[in-house]
């Protein structure tokens, strides 16, 4: 008796729309060099590389390359942006390590023709970026808080493992947890909100510190940060406590593994192929000059920008572990293939 | 009291007091902060922290600084899970060749610090560039995640509250305060960074010394990094990133002179299991994100000053 695997269908589906825009578009080859640059080096970015080259290929775009600032410093991030301008580069997909402090550059970069756009985080408004393409990071909160309480039954404690405070996406972080809560009526209570987890060693030494002095309490955490995700999923591991829930972010093989082996329930997809490789193309519309961005376009509006546009965002669970790469695709192709007709007029 | 007397003259004794005043507090505010679970996590959390203290100390120990401790943490750390994952070296060879990586990284240190007469701090800021960029093009920021079991099982399991991790700074501090008081080197060591001068016409090599005194400093940031590996249960190319403040906190706050010719290996040593208990009790005092920094940073000036003050009043200022 065989049985038919539906998992890879949207997959299919995915892998078929991409192969066909790329087919469409094929025909106008373009001699536009686009560069994707994170805020520095960050495993979050690694999907660029591919994105970059899919890109590259399936628009058939001169040139789509992935450079990476040497380390986390604005100085650092302008200073690449100028030298790869400067060599003759026609755009730009820049993750902005400073929201605020990019801008200038953009500007330097916009007024000599070359258009840029925010990937994956949002540069502060006014700006002259195109367009931020990104997770809708209070919408990946608010879901995976609501994930985290289905998880737990609807009732118990819970704690926050957030990033840097320093960051706004954080505050923004902060409400929407304290929101999944407090729709609860008071069956969930947020004991703690635990922050300033970007370093290894430092969110190892803080949510152990946690697990050892609420452990009990806990019914179930829920992290928005890349490195606490890592952690906490570890010691979870470590402890051997299946009871206490989890929701992690982004898809590190250690919460993968986690998730399998029942230590994690779930953790809130990023879309960080899907950002490169979207950008990519909507980057070499706007360098060919005929396309501009529209005013009137569905853009969602967020405390930074009022041009931004969600990459998707997804659960991981032990449901779509297997299958959740494809779905992240078909939700890349379906946003790419709508892209030029709802954000952009072109001639 | 002679005997109160006695134990104030003792230069660590206001972080003691400091860490026994902050424990009982933190005992009668938190339940669960005298937990076997707890005191393992607190124990654990110190190991890889004392390592960094102790590989800043004996720069300072000879007058120098060494920048790039962190650099030199994690490079051996990305070299040390690559060796393993990638090139299938066994664990029992890993270690002591990530050991000689860091000891080769500070050998380079030192010699360009004696040889052209540069400031080690200058020195030590363009290689910590230099072994950080080593570190990034090695990894392209991706850690190395498959760790021998072994090790991992070193990193994390316990007898009772007793961390395995704790075996190796535990060997190291005896072997230190060995070392400063004992030997020949580590007597020149501190004669150099007291008044090189004499130390001159005393007939030590002040180049070798320096040398000596930065080969042990990246032997010790190996260490520490290979410990943070096992702690952790994969090769993080971050790791070291924050060790810079910690590295210079600890030792100074423990007493060593910035001037060099002076460092205390008990002294460095509460003052790590201080840092570890105020980070500790913060999280079990459910503080305030915002304010959390802020508390930190107040919460060791006030350590500082009582030893301080006591240095003052028992006239061993």
């Amino acid at each position: 008796m065989t049985s038919v695997n539906r998992s890879g269908f949207p997959a299919a589906i995915g892998v078929f729309a991409i192969a066909a825009t790329a087919l469409a578009t094929g025909a106008l080859a373009s001699d536009n060099k686009i560069a994707l640059i994170p805020g520095g080096p960050h495993p979050y970015f690694a999907p660029w590389e591919q994105a970059a080259a899919d890109a590259q290929k399936d628009f058939d775009i001169a040139a789509v390359d992935f450079k990476v600032p040497a380390e986390w410093k604005l100085n650092l991030q302008t200073e690449l942006l100028e030298s790869l301008a400067a060599q003759g580069y026609s755009a730009f997909g820049i993750f902005p390590g400073d929201s605020v402090g990019i801008n200038s550059t953009v500007t330097e970069l916009q007024s000599a023709g070359l258009p840029s756009a925010a990937l994956a985080g949002c540069a502060q408004d006014p700006t002259d970026m195109a367009f931020c393409l990104g997770t809708d990071v209070y919408n990946s909160a608010y879901i995976g808080t609501k994930e985290l309480i289905k998880a737990m039954g609807g009732k118990g404690n819970i704690v926050h493992l957030a990033g840097l405070l320093v960051d706004p996406n954080t505050t923004l972080r902060v409400k929407a947890v304290e929101t999944a809560v407090e729709e609860t009526n008071g069956e969930v209570t947020l004991l703690q909100t635990v922050a300033d987890t970007d370093a290894q060693e430092a969110a190892d030494q803080k949510i152990s510190a946690l697990l050892a002095a609420q452990k009990d309490e806990i019914g179930g955490m829920i992290a928005t940060g890349y490195i606490p995700s890592v952690v906490a999923s570890k010691l979870l591991r470590t402890l051997g406590d299946k009871r206490i829930k989890f929701i992690g972010i982004d898809d590190d093989q250690i919460v993968l593994k986690a998730i399998e082996d029942g230590f994690v329930a779930g953790t809130m997809a990023q879309n960080p192929y899907g950002q490169g490789y979207i950008g990519a193309y909507a980057l070499d519309l706007l360098a060919s000059g005929d396309c501009t961005m529209k005013e009137d376009a569905p853009w969602i509006e967020t405390p930074q920008t009022a041009r931004f546009i969600d990459s998707g965002t997804m659960v991981i669970n032990l449901d779509n572990i297997a299958s959740y790469k494809d779905d992240l695709k078909a939700i890349t192709a379906d946003i790419q293939g709508k892209f030029k007709d709802t954000y952009m007029t072109c001639s | 009291m002679p005997f109160l007397r006695r134990l104030l003259i003792v230069e660590w004794s206001g972080l003691a007091v400091a860490i026994v005043l902050g424990s009982v507090l933190l005992a009668v505010l938190t339940p669960n902060f005298m937990t076997e679970y707890n005191i393992y996590v607190m124990l654990r959390s110190f190991c890889v922290g004392l390592l960094v203290g102790f590989a800043q100390m004996v720069t300072l120990g000879v007058g120098q600084m060494n920048i790039s401790v962190g650099a030199i943490g994690g490079l051996v750390a990305i070299s040390f899970g690559g060796m393993m994952e990638a090139l299938g070296v066994p664990l029992v060879l890993a270690v002591p060749l990530a050991i000689a990586i860091g000891a080769l990284c500070g050998l380079i240190n030192g010699v360009l610090t004696a040889r052209t007469g540069i400031n080690g701090f200058i020195i030590t800021l363009a290689t910590a560039s230099a072994f950080t960029g080593i570190n990034l093009g090695i990894t392209e920021a991706i850690p190395f995640y498959n760790m021998p079991a072994a090790l991992v099982a070193f990193g994390d399991e316990r007898f009772f509250a007793f961390p395995y991790l704790l075996i190796a700074p535990i060997i190291v501090t005896a072997l230190l305060m060995l070392f400063f008081a004992r030997t020949v080197p580590g007597r020149q060591l501190l004669a150099v960074g007291g008044n090189p001068h004499a130390a001159d016409l005393s007939g030590i090599s002040r180049e070798r010394t320096i040398v000596l005194a930065h080969v042990l400093s990246g032997g010790l940031a190996a260490i520490a990094a290979v410990l943070a590996v096992a702690q952790l249960g994969s090769a993080q190319p971050s790791i070291g990133a924050d060790w810079l403040l910690l590295s210079f906190a600890a030792p100074i706050i423990g007493g060593a002179a910035l001037t060099g010719g002076y460092v205390s290996v008990v002294g460095t040593t509460l003052a790590v299991i201080l840092i570890a208990l105020i980070e500790n009790g913060m999280v079990l005092a459910n503080v305030d994100p915002y304010w959390v920094q802020f508390l930190l940073g107040a919460l060791i000036l006030a350590a500082v000053w009582l030893n301080r003050w006591r240095a003052v009043k028992t006239g061993t200022d």
